[in-house]
């Protein structure tokens, strides 16, 4: 549908696009940028990107990977401008949160992003496309470009850390 | 091994007691705005485009890449002619004098001992049928024959002692 709708250059693929990845893509961008202001304005530049594309889009073997690929691809000049244009320090780093409000709650949010923000990134994207997005590993590997196992070992490595940071909360 | 699950169970329990913030409709509105308008500034690109323009970038790239090796060929050519070189025409080899023929040393024997000057006089070829008929019929008994004695003034390749298989040039001239 999306494909067709890219194929007859219909302004109607926009709205499709929004529907089908904007919130797989905000929650990839905010695992890499781990800032949920910052992931707005990439997932803005991302949407552009693929307009701009959507020819290429849609001649795409995989375009959830390509979709991938390009939020990726703007995710990372968006972090090598952040650093060549400010303190990496200013960053606001808020992007996880609390179900119901409470303080504790948010105080456990905001432990658990200080915790995933210490995780390498390859590992961070694959944790929080699993546990956030409730995607299995081969969803996770179509959409990352990686292979099944590599999604698969990259999330255990991930746990693993996580257990020792989370030592004391889980205690 | 079920330790580890257990525990990465309780870490997935724990991590699930945040979530992701899903996308705002004033996000929406934002992005789909501007990807419209993105949408009507670009025209899309035409199907038989995309091969003229990598056709065109490859020919650039070629041009440019030959220009720059005739380039770099010219400076250096300058740099060595005003240091002081000069060209210098070398006469091709005669064949007769070649080094090394690319076959056993049977057959560069024979191809040497047959490279004899154009015979003018009977004796000279008596000389020649003889030498060929020693040749082969040492050939027939031994394999390998030894190299027969040069004519005046003719080069032949002949087996060096100290290297295996390896010839020298001599030029050999009668008294």
């Amino acid at each position: 549908m999306l494909r067709a709708a890219l194929e007859r250059n219909d302004p109607a693929a926009v709205e499709l696009m929004w529907d089908r990845y904007a919130g797989d893509l905000f929650a990839y961008l905010q695992a890499v940028l781990c800032s949920r202001h910052d992931a707005e304005d990439v997932l803005q530049a991302v949407f552009v990107r693929i307009v701009q594309k959507r020819h290429r889009l849609a001649k795409a073997r995989h375009i959830n990977a390509y979709v991938f690929r390009i939020a990726r691809n703007e995710a990372f000049s968006f972090i090598s401008r952040r650093k060549r244009e400010r303190n990496v320090e200013d960053v606001n780093k808020s992007w996880l949160i609390a179900p119901e409000g409470h303080k504790e709650q948010n105080e456990l949010a905001e432990q658990l992003q200080a915790v995933l923000a210490l995780l390498p990134r390859p590992q961070r994207e694959v944790i929080v496309m699993k546990i956030y997005r409730q995607k299995t590993f081969l969803e996770i590997s179509r959409l990352l470009g990686l292979s099944h196992n590599t999604a698969a070992s990259r999330y255990r490595y991930g746990m693993e850390k996580l257990r020792t940071l989370l030592r004391d909360i889980i205690s | 091994m079920n330790e580890k699950n257990a525990d990465n169970k309780q870490i997935e329990i724990l991590l699930r007691k945040a979530h992701l913030p899903e996308p705002s409709s004033k996000l929406k509105e934002r992005i789909t705005a501007e990807a419209a308008k993105a949408w009507k500034q670009t025209s899309p690109e035409l199907p038989w485009q995309t091969p003229i323009r990598r056709f065109i970038t490859s020919a650039a790239a070629a041009v440019f890449i030959i220009w720059l090796a005739n380039s770099y060929s010219d400076y250096v050519l300058v740099r060595w002619q005003s240091s002081g070189g000069q060209v210098v025409h070398k006469q091709p080899f005669d064949l007769d004098v070649l080094p090394e023929i690319p076959y056993s040393p049977f057959a560069r024997h024979l191809v040497s001992t047959s490279r004899k000057p154009s015979m003018t006089d009977v004796s000279s070829f008596r000389n020649y049928t003889e030498t060929m008929l020693r040749v082969l019929d040492e050939a027939r008994q031994n394999g390998v024959s030894k190299p027969p004695a040069p004519a005046e003034g003719r080069s032949i390749l002949l087996r060096e002692k100290s290297a295996f298989d390896s010839y020298s040039l001599m030029q050999i001239t009668k008294g």
